[in-house]
């Protein structure tokens, strides 16, 4: 089962794909509407918003967790590649 | 890849994923306190095959936690893409937590003390749940209304609602897994709940 390189969702039937489209590696909630991929500071902020709407969690827990479970994928890693 | 190195690759992955059945098995019956050298006893490994594959007691304890989380993850995420009734969903989502039900609630009880990482895990876990169980109310929409209540707190207080019987298990079930005892009062009252 392939998992989305920018958020780790898996994608397990061709509407999750970004565009529909199986050889993409990221899905449609890590998508531009232009049907590229969302940049780092994009998909931190939609993940941040994602936490905040799903559990309520204060703004900067969220955004610390968010930052923490994007650097576990594979899109990101070289944001942290000095330990930042 | 030649057959030999392909082979070495197979059983390096078989060790790991022995090493890290044995961690939740270990961590589920002790807790979190746990040492790599008992989870090496347990698995009948020597302490340095642990290490090869777990550099850190901290490592070991990140790649389970995640190991939990993804399971969980996965299998509601496969749900909700099909389900169309809350109970049903809820009723998954106690099976599954029911299955890790001791290492959950040593999550839950040693959250404070345990690596940051494993914060976020549970955090990335909860809001992954929350999200499907919002997909699975929209999908149940045509058949009965939900109180118009944010998704974070609908989903707070069925975890609230979990948590409390897991950190009293012993006054509910004595003995006995407090998930499977009491999981239809659980889902049936919180329905009734939340049902408009």
């Amino acid at each position: 089962m392939k998992k989305c390189i920018a958020c780790g969702m898996p994608m397990t039937s061709r509407s999750e794909f970004a565009m529909g489209d199986t050889s993409k590696d990221y899905c449609r909630h890590c998508m531009r509407p232009d049907g590229s991929m969302q940049s780092f500071a994009e998909k931190l902020t939609s993940m941040t918003e994602f936490i905040v709407r799903t559990q309520g969690l204060d703004a900067s827990v969220a955004e610390r967790s968010a930052k923490a479970m994007l650097r576990e994928l594979p899109a990101w890693e070289h944001y942290f590649d000095h330990g930042s | 890849m030649n057959k030999v190195s392909g082979k070495r690759q197979l059983q390096k992955t078989a060790t790991r994923e022995h090493i890290l059945n044995t961690a939740l098995a270990v961590y589920a019956e002790h807790g979190f306190s746990a040492s790599t050298n008992v989870i090496a006893q347990e698995a009948r490994l020597a302490h340095g095959t642990v290490f090869v594959h777990f550099p850190t007691r901290e490592d070991m304890l990140q790649r389970t936690l995640e190991r939990f989380a993804s399971e969980l993850g996965d299998k509601l995420h496969e749900l909700s893409e099909t389900e169309d009734d809350l109970k049903n969903f809820l009723y998954t989502h106690i099976d599954i937590l029911t299955k890790y039900e001791h290492l959950y609630k040593n999550i839950i009880t040693e959250l404070s003390s345990l690596p940051p990482a494993a914060t976020t895990s549970l955090i990335a876990v909860q809001s992954i749940a929350s999200h499907h169980f919002g997909n699975v109310i929209a999908n149940c929409a045509g058949r009965y209304a939900v109180k118009p209540i944010p998704l974070h707190m609908l989903f707070n207080i069925w975890m609230a609602l979990l948590h409390y019987y897991l950190l009293n298990s012993e006054l509910f079930a004595p003995g006995r897994s407090v998930l499977n005892s009491r999981r239809d009062e659980l889902v049936n009252s919180y329905m009734e709940l939340i049902r408009n």
